[in-house]
């Protein structure tokens, strides 16, 4: 039994499916703009595009290069990440509408051509932490204009007469187009000759010629062109212009929405003469049309990459390149202080399902098996707060009132904090020469980026290296959006006064008072730069150096490395009292060793104290993970939460 | 319709070459260009010297004159063209005379001069290399034809290495500046020495069970089928605040000796308590001069930190050896140069294909000039064992490895002169007294390319000929091939 709709509601079926798109469209340049703000930014932070004749003719160097520099082009939008998303979402739009088009999908189909957009979308959008070690950084775009073009070779035979004129425009697309688009050439040809095998009705020895002809040249082509390369192994012509990661473990999942993508090319040119014909009733079609797009929206939802301290190590890394320390510690606080609700709710489930368990083993289960639930940062968003504290002069009192953690990157690989924001740590701390080491190896491993240059650039005016500075200054004038930074560089390269009063030298000099010495972090950012401020007293330490060095004393929990660092701190810096932190690590400690010290302690920190002792006497701790949450709600803030609660952290 | 056409077109070509202005003011001083070729000795078959005229103006026009020949160039940037360029070095100077235009008044500035001297080898080869740390991921071997700008790719790692294993090319080197007997060393995936004999394709291990490393540095004999060694446990660490970012320091070194016809490696010179590195044979291949501290420490998982912390205390002193090439037996090793005794190190000595000089690196301290600002080059004359700092070609910046051509007369050299990181190759020459004229970079058709390029040059080698094995003949061969296991010999004699 067939079910039909009134024509009015038919109407308004239709005309809310044609503009579904249009309205989806929005939607996702919304979600860009205002929720992936930073991830857009970093994405066009790590790429390159200079009007720059080497950086061109480099493009030209390697078939599909062409399409990666058209990529990069774009990508330099994203700086804005409103005009970049809607340069994309907009591109997703055409794609959207080409794909009916060249593939002729009838109207009660047309949200099949979603499932491409679906799948580009995917592929940007699930990448997460691998955003810092793509090879190429245009790969925002490149698949996009990929897929694109590979439309072309379809939608041109369908205008050519005769089997001879369509062949020979593949072959000279196949040969033109690998040069400028790699193998999204191959993949349009193969769509191309699918679909004039569906349309033209060829009699067999057609279908053999054109076949033989297309796989042949798809064959030959990279090898005839081979020996005009150097860049690149025999072996992989036939997947070049796709994107590429330095990790293998993220190579399929990250080519896969884009391979399928292509192969839904093939399928609809061989599905294209079927779908034609096909006659179903209203109701089917809107059952049809509805699930395709529930799908397609359900699976871009899936494999969105949606994890929180992801989004805020990229807001906190945005905002530390910007030297906004306040809006630094703002971020973290946001993102702790939106889990009360569901940290409370995870604690009261768990102490329900651990009222009922038996053995300590079970409760330990369950403690592990929550553990996930409740919010806890990465070591590099407590960096990256640690940083700004330093640098606004609060870390001493406050460093110990946020919530502490090591949580691992919810990753297929952990990326060394080393790659992902080394260089910031670095360049922030005074290492400058280390800093230095990182933007090298990123360039090696991953290519040029915007923040490799400027980075590159800061590091050549501290060390006063101007000749150096000006080459990448002179890079970066060749920027849209980098332009004005590179000229206020170059006016600092020469005026080492005007340096000293400029974020972020004036915050970074301070840090550098050490002496020079050899130095290897075996990509261990944090224990390194720990290290380094513990290791050995410069000859002439600014308060900065020793409050930074204090504080990563009392990080480590190093008993008697806090004493010797106290003794630094009251040495190079004016204050009243002790900060706060320091009083409550003071006093824990002398409690600790059993020591006396006539340290000047406030009366709320021993009230604090003595509240903390007894509440430990009537709250025996059996396991620290399942006594932090409550122990955080009464001490979370305090120096000895942290010294009890929050040991063996991992860093990467 | 030709009368028409003719006559036109000489008009059209005729306004379009720059008039001279006819009247204009005189400067006492040279303008300032880049690359600086004021007043240099170049060869007479290299390529366009093209420059950038680094004064502000709003017009330029460029007189090339020679006794003979004549160009004219208009604009900022001197390109010349080839004809006209070939004329010019037909005779022995070429005066460059620069006129600006400033506010509608024409100045022409002193002129300078270029001396055409001597004949250089024709082609070049090098490494172009990324300025890193630890990593590799684009590495090329580059040949340049110098009399004009062909540049071209003879081996790319990215031929050869997946997305997953690296692989890293170096230390190129030719037997008597011909491409028919060559070699490189090819690390991790894929590894081995390419060697190319006669022109066959050979890959070896010489990693054997008695040295401490594959071959590094080459120096390949004059006459006979040997090549000398250093072999080298070679690692690297940061300076934490310095100009010099990098300490490159070996571990352990040694020199050997392999010979290329039955693929065996004998040791040259391996003393626990020395660190011998750098051969390089005399002209005659008589001599083996080499570079070797004096390093006490045990050998163990510490020794890597310990030289670090030792750096500053690693002098290599400059050695000879004498050899026979007919017996392969080694005299006795004597020291040439104590470069302890004042502190400094003595590093990469070569000698001149007439055996009468032979240019060192000389730093404060280690073995790796090349990170090294302090370093310069050293200039002995092997007649009386005489020597001097070669200030002429010395900068502030590090100079590093440098080759002589195969007449003798140029020496060409890698230095950080123009930015302090990015590698660059500088042409000298040498007269009958020892004494180099004011160095010059490698010309390129783009004169601004040297401030734009983002990459190193490195190890750069003469030759008298192409290299005429493909990349891909020569990558195809190094995946294709699985290293011949090189065989260990005793040392003969001493």
């Amino acid at each position: 039994m067939s079910q039909t709709f009134p024509d009015s509601n038919k109407k308004l079926t239709q005309k809310l499916m044609a503009y579904l798109p249009v309205l989806l469209a929005a939607v996702l340049w919304c979600i860009l703009t205002f929720k992936e703000y930073y991830y857009l930014k970093k994405v066009e932070d790590l790429s390159i595009f200079l009007f720059d004749k080497l950086l061109i003719l480099e493009s030209f160097k390697i078939p599909g290069g062409f399409l990666g520099l058209a990529g990069s082009f774009l990508t330099q939008f994203l700086h804005l990440p409103w005009l970049g998303a809607l340069i994309w979402v907009m591109l997703l739009l055409l794609t959207y509408y080409l794909t009916i088009t060249v593939f002729r999908i009838p109207e009660n189909l047309r949200p099949l051509a979603i499932i491409p957009v679906a799948l580009l979308v995917i592929g940007n959008m699930s990448l997460g932490y691998g955003v810092f070690i793509m090879r190429e950084q245009d790969h925002f775009f490149a698949p996009l204009l990929g897929y694109l073009a590979a439309l072309i070779p379809i939608s041109a035979t369908g205008r050519i007469n005769g089997l001879w004129g369509k062949i020979l425009f593949l072959s000279v697309w196949i040969i033109s187009g690998f040069i400028l688009l790699g193998t999204f050439a191959f993949t349009g040809a193969l769509a191309a000759a699918c679909a004039i095998l569906v349309r033209e009705g060829l009699i067999r020895r057609e279908r053999i010629t054109l076949f033989a002809l297309t796989a042949v040249m798809i064959a030959v082509v990279p090898l005839v062109i081979y020996p005009l390369y150097t860049s690149y192994r025999m072996a992989d012509s036939w997947i070049l212009g796709l994107p590429s990661i330095s990790e293998d473990v993220w190579t399929r999942p990250m080519r896969t929405p884009l391979q399928l993508a292509l192969l839904y090319q093939i399928l609809m040119a061989l599905a294209s003469d079927k779908l034609s014909v096909q006659k179903l009733s209203a109701f089917k079609n809107l059952v049809i049309q509805v699930s395709i797009y529930i799908i397609s929206i359900a699976s871009v939802w899936a494999f969105w990459f949606k994890d929180e301290n992801f989004h805020t190590e990229l807001a906190m890394s945005e905002a530390v390149d910007r030297y906004d320390w306040n809006g630094t510690l703002e971020i973290f606080r946001k993102a702790a202080g939106s889990h009360t609700d569901s940290d409370a709710k995870a604690y009261a489930s768990r102490t329900k399902e651990i009222s009922g368990a038996s053995s300590s083993q079970e409760i330990s289960d369950i403690v592990d098996k929550y553990s996930g639930r409740f919010f806890e940062p990465t070591r590099t968003m407590v960096l990256y707060r640690d940083l700004a504290l330093l640098k606004l002069n609060r870390a001493l009192d406050e460093a110990f009132t946020y919530k502490d953690g090591g949580r691992l990157q919810k990753s297929r690989k952990q990326i060394p904090m080393a790659f992902q924001s080394g260089k910031q740590f670095y360049m922030q701390y005074g290492l400058v020469n280390m800093a230095y080491r990182w933007c090298l190896e990123d360039i090696i491993e991953h290519n040029w980026s915007f923040s490799t240059l400027k980075y590159l650039t800061l590091h050549c005016n501290i060390m006063q290296e101007s000749d150096f500075a000006y080459k990448y200054i002179n890079k970066l004038e060749k920027t849209i959006f980098y332009r004005k930074w590179a000229r206020q560089q170059m006016s600092i390269s020469h005026d080492s006064t005007l340096m000293a009063t400029s974020e972020p030298y004036k915050s970074i000099l301070p840090y550098m008072c050490f002496e020079n010495r050899m130095s290897n972090d075996n990509v261990k950012t944090e224990a390194f730069i720990i290290n380094h401020f513990l290791d050995k007293e410069p000859p002439h330490p600014s308060a900065e150096y020793d409050r930074a060095a204090l504080l990563f004393a009392m990080r480590i929990q190093d008993i008697p490395r806090f004493w010797e660092r106290l003794l630094y701190y009251v040495d190079s810096n004016d204050f009243k009292t002790l900060p706060h932190a320091v009083q409550e690590a003071a006093l824990l400690y002398s409690t600790l060793e059993n020591k006396k010290t006539n340290l000047p302690y406030d009366k709320s920190v021993i009230e604090n104290y003595e509240r903390f002792d007894s509440f430990v006497k009537n709250n025996p701790v059996r396991n620290i993970k399942e006594s932090a949450y409550p122990y955080s709600q009464k001490f979370g803030s305090t120096f000895y939460y942290f010294y009890y609660f929050t040991r063996n952290l991992q860093t990467y | 319709m030709r009368k028409i056409i003719l006559p036109s077109l000489c008009l059209v070509l005729a306004t379009c070459s720059p008039k001279l202005p006819s009247s204009y003011g005189t400067s006492d001083s040279t303008p300032t260009v880049f690359p600086d070729y004021k007043d240099i000795t170049i060869p007479c078959n290299i390529a366009p010297m093209n420059f950038v005229i680094e004064e502000q103006a709003d017009a330029y026009i460029t007189v090339l004159e020679s006794g003979t020949a004549r160009a004219v160039v208009k604009g900022k940037t001197v390109r010349i063209p080839k004809p006209k360029w070939n004329k010019l070095i037909s005779d022995p100077e070429i005066t460059v005379q620069v006129y600006v235009r400033k506010d509608r008044q024409w100045t022409a500035y002193a002129p300078f001069s270029m001396t055409v001297s001597d004949d250089i080898d024709p082609y070049i080869s090098y490494r172009i290399i990324p300025v890193a740390v630890e990593s590799y991921e684009k590495l090329s071997l580059r040949q340049r034809n110098l009399t004009n700008f062909k540049e071209k790719v003879f081996l790319s790692n990215t031929m050869i290495q997946n997305n997953v294993q690296g692989t890293c090319i170096n230390c190129h080197y030719y037997k008597n500046w011909e491409t028919d007997n060559m070699m490189f060393h090819v690390r991790h995936y894929k590894g081995g020495t390419v060697l190319v004999l006669d022109g066959q394709l050979h890959k070896v291990n010489m990693k054997t069970d008695s040295t401490i490393s594959a071959g590094v540095y080459p120096s390949w004999h004059p006459t006979h089928d040997y090549i000398a060694l250093s072999n080298n446990k070679t690692h690297q660490s940061v300076h934490a605040a310095s100009h010099d970012k990098l300490e490159v320091m070996d571990e352990e070194n040694d020199i050997i000796l392999y010979d290329t016809r039955n693929n065996t490696v004998s040791v040259i010179e391996n003393d626990s308590c020395e660190m011998e590195c750098f051969p390089g044979w005399s002209a005659d291949g008589r001599t083996l001069y080499y570079v070797s501290a004096h390093y006490d420490a045990p050998f163990g998982p510490d020794r890597k930190n310990k030289i670090f912390l030792d750096r500053e205390m690693l002098h290599f002193n400059l050695y000879s050896k004498s050899f026979d090439p007919d017996t392969r037996v080694w005299g006795k090793s004597r020291l040439i140069y104590d470069a302890a005794a004042v502190d400094s190190s003595m590093t990469w000595p070569r000698t001149s294909p007439d055996g009468r000089w032979m240019v060192c690196c000389n730093s404060t301290h280690g073995i790796f000039p090349l990170d090294q600002i302090a370093s310069d080059f050293v200039i002995f004359d092997l007649k009386d064992n005489s020597y001097r700092y070669a200030d002429e070609i010395n900068s502030q910046y590090a100079e590093s490895y440098h080759c002589w051509s195969s007449n003798g007369k140029w020496l060409m050299f890698s230095t950080r002169r123009e930015d302090g990181v990015h590698t660059r190759l500088y042409f000298s020459h040498i007269d009958e007294s020892g004494h180099f004229s004011k160095p010059f970079t490698l010309p390129q058709r783009d004169p601004d390319f040297n401030r734009e390029f983002l990459n190193a040059f490195n190890i750069p080698e003469f030759m008298k000929e192409p290299v005429h094995i493909t990349a891909r003949q020569f990558a195809s061969f190094i995946s294709a091939t699985q290293a011949t296991q090189s065989k260990y010999e005793s040392k003969r004699g001493e």
